[in-house]
């Protein structure tokens, strides 16, 4: 319990306000990280690219998504596990991932715009 | 067919426009030519994506071409806040002249066309265009900048315009 009310704490400080989120995965979905505590990753979005194009966490983590780009883009899941909608220019969308697997996305608007999730 | 032709025509003319030999002149465009040129070129795009978007019948063309307008839009905003950041005041050059003129006829011959062969033509213009631009962005306008902030700037962009490529020839093949 006290894991997860940092864990909620530490998203709290971290995410800027307004930040649009998502989850997605197990149904029900879990607060809890597996094993140890959840961490939050990057990926910058950035002149048509996401980078890193290939990102690696753990189920529990969040990812959060900062559209750098002068357009808006998305963060869609191939499979429909998830979808950010356009995310504004100088706007961010974070994602609690919960379910292992690989998650090849896409920008929807840009679909030549594509990089790999890995949940373990 | 006679309008598919002189649609090539004029393509084929646009395209040799912006290529590195017909752009490279004796010195190269200077830095206030070459944002007049991306200005001209995102210009020319916008306005192909607005007759597009009104005339269009698939429905995956007009997104392609509202995304066009969004896109170009934005990055002419970016080149327009740089070029004032800059100092840079754009100037006409024969390349931005050719670019504009042959837009025009080559809007001309589309706005005559309709249905599935206005989309086959508008997507295949954009096929053609955005490999031009690709072309003379990265072999005579990144290579000619002289400021710095304007090189990386047209490197910045040169994904976007990748990026519009391997849309509009998605589309393309599917069209076909």
């Amino acid at each position: 319990m006290t894991r997860v009310v940092l864990h909620d704490l530490m998203l709290s400080l971290l995410l800027p306000a307004g930040l649009w989120s998502g989850s997605f995965g197990a149904a029900g979905g879990v607060r809890e990280p597996a094993a140890g505590l959840a961490s939050q990753s990057h990926v910058t979005i950035a002149n048509f690219q996401f980078q890193p194009t290939s990102l690696t966490v753990h189920a529990g983590d969040t990812v959060v998504w900062e559209n750098k780009d002068i357009v808006p883009h998305s963060v869609t899941d191939s499979r429909n596990a998830f979808d950010s909608g356009p995310i504004a220019p100088g706007s961010s969308w974070s994602l609690k991932t919960t379910a292992a697997g690989t998650y090849q996305y896409v920008c929807t608007l840009h679909p030549n715009m594509q990089a790999t999730l890995i949940v373990k | 067919m006679r309008v598919r032709g002189l649609i090539i025509l004029v393509l084929a003319t646009a395209i040799t426009a912006m290529q590195p030999a017909a752009m490279g002149q004796a010195q190269g465009p200077t830095d206030p030519q070459i944002v007049g040129i991306v200005l001209a070129a995102n210009q020319i795009d916008i306005d192909a994506g607005k007759a597009a978007v009104a005339q269009a019948h698939d429905p995956q063309v007009k997104a392609f071409a509202q995304q066009m307008i969004t896109d170009h839009s934005a990055l002419q905003h970016s080149v327009m806040e740089l070029g004032a950041k800059l100092h840079v005041t754009p100037e006409a050059s024969a390349t931005a002249d050719s670019l504009k003129s042959d837009a025009a006829k080559t809007a001309a011959h589309l706005r005559d066309m309709s249905g599935a062969a206005y989309d086959k033509a508008y997507i295949d213009n954009e096929v053609a265009y955005h490999q031009a631009v690709i072309d003379a962005v990265t072999k005579v306008l990144i290579p000619n900048a002289k400021n710095v902030e304007l090189k990386d700037a047209l490197n910045g962009a040169a994904p976007a315009f990748v990026g519009h490529l391997e849309h509009a020839k998605r589309i393309q093949s599917s069209l076909h």
